[in-house]
């Protein structure tokens, strides 16, 4: 919402004020006037959007079953074979609830379900079998908070687009095809992106769109080591504010 | 009932039966028309060592490396079992005199057989009652700290043999070459693997993934269970079961291996004691050693076919098992 509109609008609520005490006074058995909601997004605002989320897989590396070699036949350890692993990345989707606690900070919970594949490449075979890719889904659940900053001062296309962004914490699930074991762990992410609704007025109820990209964090779920993984991370999504 | 370990070659004799739906192999005995898995039901295992000094082991020497094997054995977690040293003895092993020795005998005559180690067991419950370990003294030994080359390591081969006398038959985790006067083992990743390492090595002090996964599958506690699962299937061949398929199990998490075999005539195997997670398996012939040292030889072994893997990762779940795969080798 621009400055400008923020004037006019409150001079409006000026010239309600002044001559609605007339008009009750000469009418006391009207009904009380009913104040407009506040334009939205506002202090109480609910936003609920969803739609797709894309993630970038992750290199596991290359992993050797190794046997023990016999000394006198060569060094290090006898080689069995080769596996490369990654795991590929991931389109699924998304959704989110948020309540706006002022006209920029809102608070959020949402979830995020993607099902990359586990991809292993098989080869250098000992005893010369083919390579071989063999590959499972694991389905990858991030239920999350966040806290969301929108820069209001920063409206454009009169007052339709309004830049954001995220930051927040989350209970990551990976489960295993066939649910064969599930892996858990925590996500943290940072996103950044814009918030372009459909109608300029202010309204109660808008609907728009909204798209964001950054980081996911991970710290445990499905991984071949104990470490941080970080990836980049898009979504996008329908939203309705209320 | 015998186990050998030879330093070049397998002709290990399996008069027992091995145990089906387990992976690595567990002896076992046919009791009427079932099939009993070998296990000591008491402990603590009283065993004696024949007071007898070879060339550069005392008997002393030689007790201190047969303990440490034993107590490696015992030291696998999730498992039960334990043992004693009863002290030394005058008798040889290999009596039948209802104690438990290990021992040197001189056998130039098995000379490749490094030790071997027999059983009594009660033909009604499949018990072990009297297990005796002997090592052929025709060799040279050493229970020297890093190992002696030309020498064979004394703790390393009674890890061996003490797998046996718990109950273990032998691993085909390994690979090998065929050369002049024998098979000679490249690698292997399971003391259990029926070679020998060259004589001065060590490494066999210290059990691998295949050999834990064996001993908890016969004396594991239910935490072991509870921590652990399993693969089972089918490895076919024109849609036909293939008996004595070799299949590995690996880690690629862990970079563990533990290996099982398809012991009927449908191609089942039962690969358990696997870590949960993801594996990948492998299906290959046993042409890494005389198909005597792993079954009995009125089975016959299909060894003509290609290695192969499985077309997907298999996710073993804790406490449970990952069922109904099916390994489609080709012939040669």
């Amino acid at each position: 919402m621009t400055a400008r509109f923020e004037r006019a609008a409150r001079a409006a609520w000026l010239a309600i004020a002044v001559i609605a005490p007339p008009v009750l006074a000469a009418s006391p058995a009207a009904a009380q006037p009913r104040r407009p909601p506040p334009p939205a997004p506002s202090a109480g605002s609910w936003e609920i959007g969803g739609g797709v989320v894309w993630i970038r897989g992750v290199d596991f590396g290359e992993h050797t079953a190794e046997l023990t070699r016999n000394p006198g036949t060569g060094t290090g350890p006898f080689d069995l074979f080769t596996t490369t692993a990654r795991l590929t990345e991931g389109v699924g989707f998304q959704g989110h609830l948020a309540v706006y606690l002022s006209r920029s900070i809102a608070v959020e919970g949402g979830i995020r379900y993607t099902p990359p594949k586990l991809r292993i490449h098989i080869s250098a075979d000992a005893e010369n079998a083919a390579d071989q890719v063999a590959d499972e889904t694991i389905g990858q659940y991030v239920f999350d908070g966040s806290f969301v900053y929108h820069f209001s001062h920063a409206t454009f296309s009169r007052g339709r687009g309004i830049p954001f962004v995220a930051a927040g914490a989350g209970y990551m699930r990976d489960v295993h095809e066939d649910n064969a074991l599930i892996e858990t762990g925590t996500e943290y992410h940072a996103t950044g992106g814009i918030k372009y609704f459909f109608d300029a007025r202010p309204r109660s109820h808008r609907f728009g769109m909204r798209g964001e990209a950054g980081f996911s964090i991970r710290d445990g779920g499905f991984d071949f080591e104990d470490k941080l993984r970080t990836v980049p991370i898009v979504m996008g999504s329908l939203m309705y504010l209320f | 009932m015998t186990r050998r370990r030879w330093a070049a070659a397998i002709c290990t004799l399996s008069f027992l039966s091995v145990v089906p739906a387990a992976a690595y192999l567990k002896l076992g005995t046919n009791l009427g028309n079932r099939t009993v898995t070998l296990r000591w039901e008491r402990f603590p295992i009283r065993y004696f060592v024949t007071n007898r000094d070879v060339d550069g082991v005392t008997a002393q020497q030689f007790q201190t490396s047969v303990t440490r094997a034993f107590a490696t054995w015992h030291a696998v977690p999730h498992t039960q079992t334990s043992s004693q040293f009863a002290g030394f003895t005058q008798a040889s092993p290999l009596r039948g005199d209802g104690a438990t020795v290990l021992g040197y005998q001189n056998r130039p005559d098995l000379d490749r057989t490094l030790a071997a180690t027999n059983f009594v067991i009660d033909t009604v419950t499949g018990e072990i009652v009297e297990s005796d370990i002997f090592f052929n003294s025709t060799f040279l030994w050493s229970t020297s700290e890093s190992g002696t080359t030309g020498r064979f390591d004394v703790e390393s081969i009674a890890l061996h043999e003490i797998g046996h006398l718990l109950g273990l038959s032998h691993s085909a985790l390994g690979e090998t070459e065929l050369r002049a006067g024998g098979r000679r083992v490249l690698g292997a990743e399971a003391v259990m693997f029926p070679i020998a390492f060259s004589a001065g090595d060590i490494s066999d002090r210290t059990l691998k993934a295949d050999d834990i996964a064996g001993i908890s599958d016969i004396y594991g506690t239910t935490d072991f269970e509870q921590e652990t699962g399993s693969v089972s299937g089918r490895v076919t061949k024109n849609a036909a079961g293939v008996l004595g398929a070799h299949v590995v199990a690996f880690n690629p998490v862990t970079g563990k291996l533990v290996g099982g075999f398809s012991l009927s005539a449908d191609g089942s195997f039962v690969i358990a004691g696997l870590e949960p997670g993801p594996q990948i398996l492998r299906a290959e012939p046993l042409d890494d050693g005389d198909i005597e040292s792993f079954f009995d030889a009125s089975l016959t072994v299909d060894v003509n076919f290609h290695v192969k893997f499985y077309e997907l990762v298999v996710v073993v779940p804790r406490g449970g098992g990952a069922r109904n795969i099916e390994i489609k080798v080709t012939p040669k």
